[in-house]
């Protein structure tokens, strides 16, 4: 499939956001994640699959036409799929494009896997996961102290 | 600005040393002296667990320093019973109190006490996590013992896997310069892969053995635990370890005269009763550090540390 019947599967927007990059399978569970989002309700959304891509083998995209992400909906996409880029679009051109890395800090994103920390106990605390180390992708409960991975994190998002 | 004291990992090995100077302080000076540090001043020992050595020091160094003591001693006796949250309790106690110890089931939980509170928080313990009081008494004591923490061979024994006083006091030993820790356990109760790993980053290194015996040889000290019956799903495995790691005065022959046995108690079998009268148990020196150790600690937290106006 050439770039240019891509095109014609997902055609340019005019003015919104295009989420690229997404690792082939993750683009429903991101789909999902947008979904959540009372202000995303009316925004025109389309979902592509297992494109291929020459850096990441297959991949997933995202095209929506809204004015704007909520911050919260970025720092989910960290926690789910880090390593997306996020194309902000007006007048068909591309005018920002930021990399959506892996931070320092959850704050209040997800759930804690410990069974037995306080913040399952009483769900109206905010939790918060510190990254371990620079580079690690290992994150700290900031109330328990259990180390858990990102993707273990990913799983027990907060509803 | 509020300070609490909620996990060994806060502290820098320079605010571990400000806590054994002030301990040393504290413990050098008269019962007078020390019952005016904190006149009027109220502790609350919120215990959701039980605990003896711990509630009970803990209100002791409050009241040897001239304060007084409010709490509970179980989750029974607390509105917990009714269902209020623990935020809840927190909040509510604040009101009433200076400064608050936590011991709780629930990990974490000596930590969202101090997000909430506006007085100083002491994590007297929370679930499987942390017990930093814990392990100061046990650097005080392991200092008083031989003069320094440095380059001291240590051997733990036990339950290492599960121990919370085993995890942070390997955590802060790692802190200090060139400690040996000679570890001594079932196979399955092993310390955890990632604490030896933290020793690559630390001058402390950690060597692991099946023989208690030849670890009382090498080492200057030992830090015993209680092997855990529950810890075993297979209780014939139990059987086959629990009197592998009982410790007993005719073993102890041929130790050096300096050599010392700590426990943080209670124990059940793995000291026996006869190694009470040697001159190497250290055990209940250690269980009176405990309150000198928090003593040091609530004056700290409360900024009132002896020759400073308490505010």
């Amino acid at each position: 499939m050439t770039p240019q019947n891509q095109i014609l599967l997902i055609p340019k927007i005019e003015r919104g956001f295009v989420i690229d990059h997404i690792p082939a399978g993750l683009g429903i569970q991101v789909m999902a994640l947008i979904g959540r989002w009372p202000e995303l309700e009316d925004a025109v959304v389309t979902l592509g699959l297992n494109y291929k891509s020459t850096r990441m083998g297959r991949k997933d995209m995202i095209k929506l036409q809204a004015g704007s992400l909520p911050p919260r909906l970025l720092q989910m996409l960290a926690l789910v799929s880090p390593g997306v880029t996020i194309k902000h679009i007006d007048n068909f051109e591309v005018i920002e494009k930021v990399v959506i890395q892996v931070p320092e800090l959850f704050d209040n994103l997800a759930r804690c896997l410990n069974p037995n920390c306080i913040t399952n106990a009483e769900p109206h605390v905010a939790t918060r996961f510190r990254r371990v180390e620079s580079g690690s992708r290992n994150f700290r409960c900031a109330h328990c102290e259990r180390v858990c991975t990102l993707d273990e994190l990913a799983g027990h998002i907060k509803v | 600005m509020k300070k609490d004291l909620v996990s060994i990992d806060d502290l820098a090995l320079e605010s571990i040393l400000d806590y054994l100077d002030l301990a040393a302080r504290v413990e050098s000076m008269s019962g007078a002296e020390k019952a005016s540090l904190l006149p009027g001043r109220i502790l609350a020992t919120l215990f959701f667990e039980p605990s003896t050595r711990t509630r009970l020091s803990f209100e002791a160094a409050m009241c040897r320093l001239g304060g007084r003591v409010i709490g509970f001693s179980e989750a029974a006796a607390s509105s917990t019973a009714k269902g209020e949250s623990f935020s809840d309790t927190i909040r509510t106690v604040e009101q009433y109190a200076d400064i608050v110890a936590v011991r709780h089931p629930k990990e974490g939980t000596a930590r969202l006490a101090a997000e909430i509170s506006r007085v100083p928080i002491i994590n007297a313990g929370d679930g499987a996590n942390q017990h930093p009081t814990q392990t100061l008494l046990d650097l005080y004591t392991i200092r008083k013992f031989f003069g320094r923490v440095d380059g001291l061979k240590i051997a733990l024994v036990g339950d290492l896997k599960y121990s919370r006083t085993i995890h942070s006091l390997c955590r802060a030993l790692l802190l200090f310069e060139g400690v040996s820790m000679t570890l001594v356990s079932p196979e399955t109760l092993r310390l955890p892969k990632y604490l030896m790993k933290a020793a690559a980053a630390a001058t402390a290194t950690f060597r692991e053995s099946d023989s208690l015996a030849a670890a009382l040889r090498e080492c200057d000290l030992v830090y015993m635990t209680r092997i855990q019956k529950e810890r075993f799903p297979d209780l014939v495995d139990y059987e086959k370890v629990k009197d592998s790691y009982r410790l007993d005065a005719r073993m102890l022959e041929g130790v050096p005269g300096h050599f010392k046995v700590l426990h943080p108690l209670p124990r059940v079998n793995e000291i026996s009763p006869d190694v009470d009268s040697t001159p190497h148990a250290g055990y209940f020196e250690q269980a009176r550090n405990g309150m000198i150790m928090r003593q040091a600690i609530i004056l700290d937290l409360l900024d009132a540390r002896p020759g400073r106006s308490a505010t």
